[in-house]
Order: structure tokens, then C-alpha cells, then sequence
């Protein structure tokens, strides 16, 4: 019994609790001279309450933001967002030119095909982590 | 002089006139799917000077003979400016015709000359099309440029010091024809295999 709540807080941190369905997550390349990505993916939650992300992180980046473009006079401007809150059944996209994750600074310059590990947290304190692959 | 006189001068002088603005209006109509096109309405652009990634002078009269597409950005901006590169880059690769290439030239123009240096500009074009050609300048310089464009770019949260700021800026591709003037836009986001038609279309029909 001990044995196994030891499996259980050990394997806690990772997916045991994933709260989200997340897919086609990917980070779009650039060339090494930019330390910033983006980052975007499809995000669904099929628990029956809400979920918030409040933080990011990875080892493979300096600093992860989640950030939203609007349009304001004229112009294409960049906010951060400090917390997403998907409701439950909720779909929320992150895609070019909406919601993205911001990736910056990268440990080292990254290349198309790379999977790079990044960590959710909720606001209940837990976690999921999740590969994100390098495209072109 | 007689009226069959009369007749023959109206109309030489008739067909003269038609010749010559078929010359002059080099910007005949051409309908667009996914641009606007100015017709008529292009103007001329004024002077300026940037500089490009090979550290030489980019001027109005560089961009004489070409139809030039020019989009302004920056390199530090992670999604947007990717994304019109790639889509033009699409939009070279999609058109068959090499008379219509060679007629077309691509230019991404930096509104955060302080961080995007030639070396910057010069391996980020490069990325996305070796053809592509990057410029920048001085705000200054900048300026009337773009403000000729109605092309806004505005420096945001700029901290003394701190390398990490943004750079909001419109995100159409300006559309500049062979005789240096402002002929038409293409709004975001953009389409390449639309554009890639349209572009087709300009450049046979004109
Ligand atoms: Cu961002």
C-alpha cells in the first residue's frame, strides 16, 4: 500500500492528474538569430468544472508566456495574457495570429523536428506536462 | 480645310491619345481576389534611402522595374511576420511562370532598425527565401516611408536597457509597380495561392 502511494506522488507531477486534452502542439522554427517562438496547439477540457492555466515553463526556454493578438488603430499588437481559463468542454485554439505561446530566449537554437518538454500549472496547484515538436 | 480633312485629324489625333494613355496608364484594371488594387490611384512614393542586408543602399529607384511586394515587420515577432514570409515565400514557389518571378521582388522591411541589423535581417530573410531582400533604417528615415504607406508601426514598452520590447505595425503587404508607386495592398492574413493568381494576373495584364 505504502509502495504504491510512493508510484502515486512520484508519477503525480506528469500526467496522472491531466486535466487538459491538448494536441497538435508545436513550436514554429526560426532562424537562431530570433530568441523568441511561438508556440500553439488545440486545448480542450473535458473535466466537469473549469481549469486555469496561471504558469508555464521549460528547460528548453528562459521564460514561457501565454500571450493574445489584437488589433488596435491599425496595427497588430502583442498582450500578455496572465491566466486562461478553459470552461468545461471548452475548445480553446492557439494559432498564428490569435492566442500563442510566447518561448523565449531558447537554451539553445532549435531545429525542426525537436521535441521540447513544457510544463503546465492550474491554478489548483498541479500540473501536466506536455511535448511540443519544432516545425519548419 | 475640308470636313474629311477635319475628320482624319480628330481621329489621328483620337488614336494618338488612346496610344499614349495605353502607355501612360500602366495600371490598367485588373480585378483581384484577394488584393486590393489601386488602378488609377497609385501614387508616387517619395524618396528614401534604407539599407539592405548587404549593407547597400535600398532607394525609390530600386525598386523601378519590378513589382514589388513589401512587407513591413520585424524579426523579433514570433508569429506574425513568420507567417506573411512564409505565405509569400508559398506564393513565389506556387507560380509557374519564370517571367512572372523574375517580374516580382520581395522585401521585408524592419520598423525595429535597432535590433535588426543587416547580419539580423540578412540571416532571418534568408530563411524563409534566399531571394528575399530585408531593409531597414533609421526611424527617421523610416518614417516617411512607411507614413506614405499608411503603414503604422509604433515601438511598445521599450525599457532603457532591456532588449525585450514589442513592436506593434500593420500587417498588409504593400504592392509597389515598376514605376516606383503605390499600386495596391493585400490585407491580412494573406492567401498564398490567391496571391500567387493575382500576382500572376498584374503582371501579364499590365
Ligand atoms: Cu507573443
Amino acid at each position: 500500500m505504502r509502495r504504491c502511494f510512493l508510484l502515486l506522488l512520484f508519477l503525480a507531477p506528469v500526467s496522472a492528474f491531466a486535466e487538459l486534452d491538448i494536441s497538435d502542439a508545436w513550436i514554429k522554427n526560426l532562424p537562431a538569430a530570433v530568441p523568441v517562438r511561438a508556440g500553439y496547439m488545440t486545448i480542450h477540457n473535458p473535466q466537469s468544472h473549469a481549469v486555469s492555466i496561471v504558469a508555464l515553463r521549460s528547460e528548453s526556454f528562459a521564460s514561457v508566456e501565454l500571450h493574445r493578438r489584437l488589433m488596435q488603430d491599425g496595427m497588430m499588437r502583442m498582450e500578455a495574457v496572465p491566466d486562461l481559463t478553459v470552461n468545461p468542454g471548452e475548445t480553446v485554439q492557439l494559432a498564428p495570429g490569435g492566442l500563442h505561446l510566447m518561448l523565449m530566449q531558447p537554451v539553445e537554437p532549435t531545429r525542426p523536428g525537436e521535441l521540447h518538454r513544457i510544463v503546465i500549472e492550474f491554478d489548483d496547484g498541479s500540473q501536466q506536462g506536455l511535448e511540443m515538436t519544432v516545425r519548419k | 480645310m475640308n470636313k474629311s480633312s477635319i475628320v482624319i485629324v480628330a481621329a489621328l489625333a483620337l488614336a494618338v491619345g488612346f496610344a499614349l494613355s495605353w502607355f501612360v496608364a500602366s495600371n490598367k484594371p485588373v480585378a483581384l481576389e484577394s488584393g486590393t488594387w489601386f488602378g488609377d490611384q497609385a501614387r508616387a512614393l517619395p524618396e528614401f534611402e534604407l539599407l539592405d542586408h548587404n549593407k547597400q543602399p535600398l532607394t525609390r529607384a530600386s525598386l523601378e522595374g519590378k513589382w514589388n511586394l513589401i512587407f513591413f515587420g520585424y524579426t523579433h515577432c514570433p508569429d506574425i511576420c513568420p507567417a506573411s514570409l512564409q505565405t509569400l515565400s508559398e506564393m513565389m514557389g506556387s507560380i509557374e511562370d519564370p517571367d512572372v518571378t523574375g517580374a516580382l521582388r520581395v522585401y521585408f522591411v524592419s520598423v525595429d532598425p535597432e535590433r535588426d541589423r543587416p547580419e539580423v535581417l540578412s540571416e532571418y530573410v534568408r530563411y524563409f527565401d534566399p531571394a528575399f531582400i530585408g531593409a531597414t533604417a533609421e526611424m527617421d528615415r523610416l518614417k516617411p516611408l512607411t507614413r506614405s504607406l499608411g503603414i503604422a508601426h509604433q515601438i511598445r514598452n521599450r525599457v532603457e536597457g532591456n532588449p525585450v520590447y514589442d513592436v506593434d505595425h500593420s500587417s498588409a503587404i504593400v504592392l509597389v509597380n515598376p514605376q516606383a508607386e503605390f499600386a495596391g495592398l493585400f490585407g491580412a492574413p494573406q492567401d498564398a495561392m490567391a496571391m500567387a493568381r493575382d500576382m500572376t494576373r498584374i503582371v501579364e495584364y499590365n
